[in-house]
């Protein structure tokens, strides 16, 4: 029963590992790219792990250095679309330094992110004085209105 | 006699050699243009299958950058071209090549029809199909470089019946074969066919597939 239950361990710890095994045959790491791509198609409401499967192939594959094109620039964009403005920006860089090909693409990206990042600072400066300022207002209101 | 056997082995290397030369001649263009990158736009879908396209496309930066090319993020690329207005594939496909590329900073486009993505039953087998018509297109002179048609077709193989079963032993084939139809009906295995188109479109080389490229030789 012991070694049924350990051989069982094993297999799981085995089937895991397996998630993202390299294939020795390519000359990236893709981790199952197009799969990943493909189940984001089909449920595009399982954004979560769509963004898990895309940091996955970095993790896996950065060490070796055999990030595929374009995996950092759409870690990135999925950042971006998260409103992570900032780290969206350090994968379009990425993106940039690794594959010269990229960066006029890039440099837009970094561009549009930086702008955004920039009204999301604004807005978060300008926020607690527009909260005080609606509150005078609402209360200016509500003494008006029982005059 | 040995001045006669290397004199036949020239004429024969020759010979060759122009069989050879005339069937470069569909790379030919993108030999010379050369492109480091390729940016992929979604694909145009003509099959009767609506999700052909989008499943189509998440199949096609592997082999083009595994070929040595840079790739464009495909995903964000369809986003960005969603933002501006292109939703619509069929008009990015009309869209100027060039125009199209400057936005990107892309060496060439390639540009991919679906034709066929259907699964047919016809008397207990069920036969998929995945035809699929791809160009591409200089980034800078909107010329056509290189383009290539190519269709696969999957039948799933149930095996023959054993010899000696008799009629039973044939009955129970034809059921087998009946259900392993139906599965195939039900759950297309599209994408390894859409693998294989790609891997036959770009990959037979030299044959009507394409040059390696940049970084198929700095590995």
């Amino acid at each position: 029963m012991r070694t049924l239950l350990k051989y069982f361990c094993l297999s799981l710890l085995l089937l895991a590992m397996t998630g993202c095994v390299a294939q020795s045959r390519y000359r990236y790491n893709w981790c199952n790219y197009d799969t990943k791509m493909y189940r984001h198609y089909k449920n595009p409401a399982q954004r979560e792990a769509f963004v898990k499967g895309l940091k996955e192939i970095i993790e896996e594959a950065e060490p070796k250095g055999k990030v595929p094109p374009g995996i950092y620039a759409e870690y990135g964009f999925a950042l971006y679309e998260e409103g992570n403005h900032e780290e969206a920006i350090t994968y379009f860089k990425k993106e940039s330094d690794k594959w010269p090909e990229s960066k006029v693409f890039m440099t837009k990206l970094i561009a549009i992110a930086d702008n955004r990042a920039q009204t999301q600072k604004e807005n978060a400066a300008a926020s607690p004085e527009t909260l005080i300022q609606a509150e005078k207002d609402n209360q200016k209101s509500s003494t008006e209105g029982l005059k | 006699m040995k001045k006669i056997i290397c004199s036949l082995l020239i004429v024969i290397l020759l010979v060759f050699g122009g069989c050879a030369h005339r069937e470069l001649n569909k790379q030919d263009k993108l030999l010379s243009a050369a492109p480091r990158s390729i940016l992929i736009v979604p694909a145009v879908n003509n099959s009767i299958d609506v999700t052909a396209a989008d499943y189509m496309l998440s199949t096609l930066p592997l082999p083009l950058a595994e070929r040595g090319y840079y790739v464009f993020p495909i995903n964000v690329v369809k986003r960005v071209l969603e933002d501006d207005g292109l939703a619509d594939s069929s008009l990015v496909h009309t869209a100027p090549t060039s125009k199209l590329a400057n936005l990107f900073g892309a060496d060439a486009v390639l540009y991919v029809v679906v034709e066929r993505w259907d699964a047919r039953y016809a008397v207990l087998q069920t036969t998929t199909t995945v035809a699929v018509y791809y160009q591409i297109r200089d980034g800078k002179t909107d010329e056509l470089l290189w383009d290539n048609r190519v269709k696969m077709v999957y039948t799933p193989d149930s095996g023959t019946p054993g010899a000696g079963g008799g009629a039973a032993g044939l009955i129970a084939h034809l059921v087998v074969k009946a259900v392993v139809a139906a599965v195939e009906k039900a759950a297309p295995n599209y994408m390894p066919l859409a693998r294989q188109a790609n891997s036959r479109a770009f990959l037979y080389y030299p044959g009507d597939g394409i040059p390696p490229g940049p970084y198929a030789t700095a590995k």
